[in-house]
């Protein structure tokens, strides 16, 4: 790979970064409307009193698991600035690079040597830490991962208490229709951003 | 990269750095100044992204990186200071004199080491080495917070995009006929000067200095008596012709 290559690279990492960041706002909003079905939840339980007494520990779950998933979303949001941070550090020391090379074909000064490994130390450096961040990153979004498995599981059993609850019938199975079309969408934002987790230490290595 | 010396005396050295042959020629071309005294040097208006590599070749020719201390930024022109962001990483320990005004604006070229020394608009005043400086207020000409470089010991006055020339090519250091370099200075002026009351403001000041050499950004140099024709010219000239 040549060196305008690598700063090509350091760029397009950085957009894969962006792609992560704009994918968290999905899994933000999602999980947010899931603490608010099950709410909404609580409340057409309660209404629909014993008929829909199976309900009740299903909106607890509900709460808990977008809970935990907003809370774990907000630590990648923050994570995530540290992120763009570093991988621009990685595309001015990529670029910084290729101007010292350029400049090198012109003189051989002892200076621009010793900048040349200068940078290329500090490259390398921000590469462990941008690749220590991604480790982070992806161990959260494992863990919001699983809360979607128990978001399905949930969905199928709400949805055969929902079928219990009389009147409240159709109101309840709305809720286990928007925890099944929510998880969904959440998980498919999970595995773009695995997908790019993976190209970005790909093109890290 | 072409460098040329355009003043040497026992305390400082003048060198302008430009018309670079591997330059794109979608970009413009400009002229670096580097003034070296004693130990330090400053590099005024260092230009933009597209020139850093050939500018560090080149005035490493003349200093150590150490050396080179201080920057100057006119204003906030890409083309002036574009290349902060590598000078950075080049120059960590540096100061960049720049105008308040576009301090908010300038960083975003990217500057996590260099320090950022404000000028105040009334102008002020630095030494390097033993050369003494004048940061002389040229605002809106043609930006609005803008300044001009003054050397009362070498009597040259870096004058930024004042007396600036879009010629193509790779035209000679200095001017040599005014009458023929006009057509290459006028509609510069003419369009990207706003206001005539700030160039005739600016005319008075500067007719109070004594100048041997008027260095702009772009272009061929005043020397002598050519200088006076310039202010001449330029005093007769209606500027802000897009304003209709």
């Amino acid at each position: 790979m040549t060196r305008n290559d690598e700063a090509a690279q350091a760029v397009r990492n950085f957009v894969r970064v962006a792609n992560i960041v704009a994918n968290l706002d999905t899994i933000l909003i999602e999980a947010k409307n899931l603490s608010l079905t099950a709410k909404n939840a609580r409340v057409v339980a309660l209404r629909a009193g014993d008929s829909a007494f199976g309900f009740k520990p299903i909106t607890n779950f509900i709460d808990e698991f977008s809970d935990l998933t907003i809370k774990i979303t907000k630590q990648i949001s923050q994570l995530s600035s540290q992120l763009f941070s570093i991988a621009l550090a990685v595309v001015r020391c990529s670029d910084f690079q290729q101007h010292l090379n350029n400049c090198a074909k012109s003189s051989d000064n002892k200076a621009i040597s010793h900048l040349q490994r200068e940078v290329n130390l500090e490259l390398m450096k921000t590469i462990k830490q941008l690749e220590s961040v991604i480790t982070y990153l992806e161990s959260y979004f494992e863990d919001i991962q699983k809360q979607m498995r128990s978001a399905e599981y949930i969905a199928v059993t709400s949805r055969v208490e929902a079928s219990n609850a009389g009147e409240f019938s159709e109101s309840l199975q709305s809720v286990s229709d928007f925890i099944t079309g929510a998880a969904k969408k959440i998980k498919s934002a999970i595995n773009d951003n695995l997908k790019e987790i993976n190209q970005l230490r790909g093109a890290l290595r | 990269m072409k460098t040329s010396e355009i003043y040497n005396s026992a305390t400082h050295v003048w060198l302008v750095l430009g018309r670079d042959s591997n330059k794109s020629n979608h970009i413009i071309d400009t002229n670096q100044y580097l003034i070296k005294s004693t130990d330090e040097a400053i590099i005024l208006d260092p230009g933009g992204i597209e020139l850093f590599s050939p500018m560090l070749a080149s005035i490493l020719k003349h200093v150590t990186l150490e050396q080179v201390t201080t920057l100057f930024a006119s204003h906030q022109d890409p083309d002036i200071i574009s290349s902060l962001g590598l000078w950075d990483k080049a120059l960590p320990q540096a100061t960049l004199h720049a105008p308040w005004l576009w301090e908010g604006f300038i960083r975003h070229f990217g500057m996590d080491n260099i320090t950022y020394q404000p000028i105040k608009d009334e102008g002020g005043e630095i030494k390097i080495g033993k050369a003494t400086l004048r940061f002389v207020p040229a605002h809106y000409l043609h930006s609005s917070g803008n300044f001009n470089v003054y050397d009362p010991k070498a009597r040259i006055l870096m004058s930024g995009d004042i007396g600036a020339a879009l010629e193509k090519g790779e035209p000679p250091m200095f001017v040599e006929d005014f009458a023929s370099h006009v057509k290459y200075m006028e509609y510069f002026h003419r369009r990207w000067m706003p206001s005539n009351r700030a160039k005739n403001d600016w005319i008075s000041r500067v007719r109070e200095l004594d100048i041997d050499i008027m260095a702009p950004q772009h272009g061929r140099i005043f020397k002598g008596e050519m200088v006076q024709e310039f202010l001449e010219w330029f005093s007769r000239l209606d500027v802000g012709c897009a304003y209709k």
